[in-house]
Formats: C-alpha cells, sequence, structure tokens
C-alpha cells in the first residue's frame, strides 16, 4: 500500500467514520431528549355563560372566539389565529402545559374592545380526545370587560407527514 | 376554481419583482438566483405582509395559494429533472481520493453538527409529534446541501470552473446533492409510513424495484434520444413531449411510493444520458420557461411560507446565529478541512469551502419539504431559510476575499461550459 492510500485510509477514518459513529451516538442521546407537547391544529372554542356579565368587550370576544381558532407551534412558542379574520393574531409560549398569549390586531376595532389587549391563558389536557384545552380569556386592561372562561377542543391534528400545501 | 384575475395578478407582480431585486443582485456581483430567492422574502409577511398586511391580504389570500404552489411546484420538478440531468456520475468516477474524501466529509461534517446541534433545538424549536432521529436527520440533511446550480454559476463567472478547485468542487457538489436527496427520501419514507397504512418494508421494496426499473431499464430506452441528437442534430417536438412525459411519469411514481414527486424527476435527470452537448441541448429547450417564469414563483410561495416574524426575542435570534454558524463551520469548515488534508494550498481548500457552504435553491427545495411535511416548525422554517440566503449570499465575497487572483476572476461575457449545465438557473 502506498503512502498516499496509507493516508487516504487514515484521514476516511478520522474524517468521515469516526463522526458517522458520533452520529450515532447523538441520535441516540437525543431519544430521551423531551419536546413541548403539540398543539398545532384548529381548535374550537366553547365559552361558559357569563351569568349576564356581558358587555360589548365580553360579546365582542365571544365572536372572535366562536369561529375556529388555528394555531401554528414553533416548540414553545405558538401563533394562533383566526382562518376567517387575517387581521387578528396572538402570539403565545407554551410552559410545560400551559398555554399563556396575547393578542394584537392590526385594527383595534376588531378585537371589539377599543385596542386593549387580549389576554389567552390555558391548561392543555393530552389525555382527552385530540387534547383540549381549558383557561379563561380576558382583557386585563379594559374596566368593562369581564373573564370568559372557556373549553377548546382540538378539531384536527397537524401530523408530521400530512401535506401542509399552501398554508402561509 | 382559481381566480385567474388573482392568480394571473400574483404571476406578474413575483416576476417583476424577481427581475428587478436579481438584477440589483447581478449588479453586486451575486448570482441572480440569490435575488430572486430575496425576492420571495420581500413578498412574504416578512416585508411586504408587515408594512402593507392589506395590500397583502388582497395579492395573496390564503384560498388562492393553493395555485400558485402548485405552479410552483411543476417549476421544481422540471428544475430537479435538470439538476439530475447536470450530475454525471462517469466523472465522479474518475475523481481523484482527495475529491471523494472533500466529498464525503463534506456531507457528515455538517451532518454531525447539526445532529448535535438538534440536541439543543429539538426541546426549544420541535414537538413531541417529530422524533428526535427524524428531526436531527433533517437538519443534517438540510445543512449537507449544497446548491449545484449556484456553485456552477460561480465557477463559470469567475473563470474558475476548468482549474483544479472548479473540478473538485462541482464533483464534490453532486455528490453531496445525490447523497442529501438519498438522506431526505429516507427521512420521507420513515414520517409518512409512521401515519399510513402500507408498511414501510412495502415502501422500501417498492422504492428500489422503481429505481432499479428506471437505472437498468429506462436508462438504455433513454440512449435512443443520444443517438438522434447525433444524427439530427436535434430532437422531435414528440421525443420531447415524450421525455416530459417520462419525466413526469417518474415523479408521480415516487409520490405514489410515499417519497416525494421531485425525487422522480430527480432521478429521471440522472440517468439521462450524458453526452455535453446533448446534455445541453435539453437543457436550453427547459430552462427559460423555468427560469424565468416557474421557478420565481417557488421563491414567491417560500417568501410566503417564511415568516421572520416569528424569529421574535433575543432567544430566537440566538438559535438562528447558531443555525448559521453551525452550518457554515460544518460545511465551509469541515470541506477546508478535509482538502487542506489532502494536500492542498490554504487559500484554495478556504475556497473549496465556501463554494460548498453555497446551499441556495437546493436548500430552499428541501426546507419547503421539511415545511410540508411538518418535520420543522414554521419558525425553524424560517431561520433555516435565512442560513439558506446567508451562507449563499457570502460565497462571493468570502471567495474575492480568499482567491483574489486575477486568473481566477476573469468573468467572460459569455462562458460556454457544454458539460455544466444549469448556469442560467443560477
Amino acid at each position: 500500500m502506498s503512502s498516499s492510500n496509507r493516508n487516504f485510509i487514515f484521514a476516511y477514518a478520522f474524517l468521515v467514520i469516526l463522526p458517522l459513529a458520533a452520529l450515532a451516538g447523538v441520535l441516540k442521546s437525543g431519544r430521551k431528549l423531551a419536546a413541548p407537547p403539540a398543539i398545532d391544529g384548529l381548535w374550537n372554542f366553547q365559552f361558559e355563560s357569563s351569568h349576564g356579565a356581558t358587555s360589548t368587550c365580553t360579546d365582542a370576544l365571544v365572536t372572535l372566539f366562536e369561529k375556529t381558532v388555528s394555531i401554528s407551534q414553533s416548540g414553545t412558542t405558538f401563533v394562533l389565529s383566526m382562518p376567517d379574520d387575517a387581521r387578528i393574531t396572538g402570539v403565545g409560549t407554551l410552559s410545560g402545559t400551559k398555554l399563556q398569549a396575547a393578542f394584537a390586531s392590526s385594527e383595534p376595532a376588531a378585537v371589539g374592545c377599543a385596542g386593549h389587549q387580549q389576554v389567552l391563558t390555558a391548561d392543555l389536557d393530552r389525555k382527552v380526545g385530540r387534547g383540549t384545552l381549558a383557561g379563561i380569556l380576558s382583557a386585563p386592561n379594559c374596566p368593562s370587560c369581564a373573564p370568559l372562561a372557556f373549553r377548546a377542543e382540538r378539531a384536527s391534528i397537524s401530523a408530521p407527514g400530512t401535506p401542509n400545501k399552501g398554508d402561509h | 376554481m382559481p381566480n385567474l384575475f388573482t392568480l394571473v395578478l400574483q404571476i406578474t407582480v413575483i416576476l417583476a419583482v424577481c427581475r428587478v431585486t436579481g438584477g440589483l443582485f447581478r449588479r453586486f456581483h451575486q448570482p441572480r438566483v440569490v435575488g430572486e430567492m430575496f425576492a420571495g422574502i420581500l413578498l412574504g409577511p416578512s416585508l411586504l405582509g408587515w408594512v402593507a398586511p392589506h395590500f397583502s391580504a388582497y395579492l395573496f389570500p390564503a384560498g388562492s395559494l393553493g395555485f400558485l404552489n402548485a405552479l410552483s411546484q411543476v417549476g421544481v420538478v422540471v428544475f430537479m429533472f435538470l439538476v439530475g440531468l447536470g450530475i454525471n456520475p462517469k466523472e465522479l468516477k474518475h475523481q481523484s481520493h482527495a475529491a471523494v474524501l472533500v466529498s464525503h466529509v463534506s456531507i457528515t461534517a455538517p451532518f454531525v453538527l447539526a445532529s448535535v446541534l438538534a440536541l439543543y433545538l429539538y426541546p426549544r424549536l420541535s414537538d413531541e409529534s417529530v422524533s428526535f432521529t427524524n428531526f436531527a436527520l433533517f437538519m443534517g440533511a438540510a445543512m449537507s446541501v449544497t446548491a449545484f446550480p449556484v456553485l456552477a454559476r460561480i465557477l463559470v463567472e469567475r473563470g474558475m470552473m476548468k482549474s483544479k478547485l472548479g473540478s473538485v468542487a462541482i464533483a464534490c457538489a453532486a455528490v453531496d446533492d445525490v447523497t442529501g436527496w438519498c438522506i431526505l427520501a429516507y427521512i420521507v419514507v420513515l414520517i409518512r409510513a409512521a401515519h399510513h397504512a402500507t408498511s414501510i418494508w412495502v415502501t422500501l421494496a417498492g422504492i428500489l424495484l422503481f429505481a432499479a426499473i428506471m437505472i437498468y431499464g429506462v436508462r438504455f430506452l433513454l440512449r435512443g434520444y443520444e443517438r438522434a441528437f447525433r444524427k439530427h442534430g436535434e430532437i422531435s417536438e414528440n421525443g420531447m413531449a415524450i421525455l416530459i412525459l417520462l419525466a413526469m411519469a417518474s415523479a408521480l411514481c415516487t409520490e405514489r411510493l410515499g417519497i416525494h414527486l421531485l425525487f422522480g424527476s430527480f432521478l429521471m435527470g440522472a440517468i439521462m444520458p450524458k453526452e455535453p452537448k446533448f446534455v445541453r441541448y435539453i437543457v436550453d429547450r427547459f430552462e427559460t420557461v423555468t427560469v424565468t417564469l416557474l421557478l420565481p414563483l417557488f421563491f414567491a410561495f417560500t417568501g410566503l411560507r417564511t415568516n421572520i416574524g416569528l424569529v421574535k426575542g433575543p432567544a430566537m435570534w440566538f438559535y438562528c446565529a447558531l443555525i448559521i454558524a453551525v452550518a457554515a463551520a460544518g460545511k465551509l469548515g469541515g470541506s477546508m478541512a478535509a482538502a487542506r488534508l489532502s494536500g492542498m494550498p490554504w487559500r484554495e481548500a478556504a475556497g473549496l469551502g465556501t463554494l460548498m457552504n453555497t446551499r441556495g435553491l437546493m436548500g430552499l427545495v428541501i426546507l419547503d419539504i421539511g415545511l410540508d411535511i411538518r418535520i420543522i416548525s414554521p419558525a425553524l422554517f424560517s431561520m433555516m431559510v435565512v442560513m439558506a440566503l446567508v451562507t449563499t449570499f457570502m460565497a462571493v465575497p468570502l471567495l474575492d476575499l480568499i482567491c483574489p487572483d486575477q486568473a481566477l476572476r476573469t468573468v467572460p461575457k459569455r462562458v460556454s461550459v457544454p458539460d455544466v449545465p444549469l448556469q442560467e438557473i443560477a
């Protein structure tokens, strides 16, 4: 075997085969990692009765969420949006099974609360069906807004392998 | 039914913005494709949707994007056929030890580094619906790919195509792309098999059978094209129509087998005869429509899915910077180290590393598949798109620094390099 061939074999073993062995180790150790729970998909919201404490604000909030709400997840952060109203989006974080999101709108009137920020806090229960959320929707800075309790059920799951054409 | 007015308006705006941005980038000695990729980002939620949300919603209503995507995917199918056509396995066989080592290291180094990075990013940017193995393998594949057409374009413009550095770079990029696509096919099969009734073994057997038919059957039939071209100096319209049909049928087969349309068209291109004049002839027939019409639609669609706004806050920008650093360290650093160990002088080794670090359009195509099959989240997709743009953009300025040699920088106005097509695509 010539010296150049020997050098090539050593270099190949050191730079290619050894890293591949390391890759196997990385893949094995990575299996123990836990990723955040999946909440990506469409959710159907249902509000509990507000016992007569309604106002223009709370009515607007209920109207907003009565339709399907889409959650687009990126790890521990997510974006809430209304498929029928692109003006309203919420940005939130996921900590364990607790969700917190704040809503902003490109048009303050769209959220019905004169530009006051809406806040959503919820707990995720993964044991029921595709997952459920139970929490409160409120506008902390709006004096006429009573917090609203809600439950939401995951209507569709965006599983890996599912084509996602047309999303953005 | 698509709203034709909206669709044609979208195409018009996309083509105009892509031409203008591509032209601007050319003034700064960047390949046009970099400008067009950038134009896609400008048209998406990262700029147009942010600055003029109403106009953006009017121009790109959510319901219309399916049609735009369908058109753009046809463009990418044809593009992948042309990329496959540009790869000549025979040329790869005659490469030196240096090329073999560099090409393999330029895959393994970014791949391993990407999987190490995945250990950090998986709990932060993924979710439990994606397994770590699939996530890490995808990150590896996306980081180890090289933009073969962009690289060819840069080499042609710098008059480096026939240099040792140029030939090694082209061979390595070809090996990287073939390997990257094989790994991606494997990941797509794994993921889709987990959610479909068909056993993975049936899928794998089907893929192997299809590949065998293509390589040992269809490839020999395709030689008739080369013979006809030698005899008549052209391919008849019917011949071209059959060729398109074959490419589409091959794409449909791989889609049906559970991988992706693009693998079929790439394989069809790869098994085509490789006589340089014949390759150039076929490329010329497809190039104009693909490059000037269909690929800009793909850039725009990718831009519409890229939302830089999702990369919010110091933590997210740190992840983004980390992705860019790891991608560059793996690809540029890995290729450079291997080239140096193979005896290449430092300057050439660094030049080779810089060239291998361009991900360009190939990177976007892979990322698009990753988002489609939901293996990467929207925020990670946006970060990876930024990485693909940055690593492609940095190639020319870095080469100017590393290889300032006038002999290597001669830029002929029109260069004919028949054995490496796809110059215009880049």
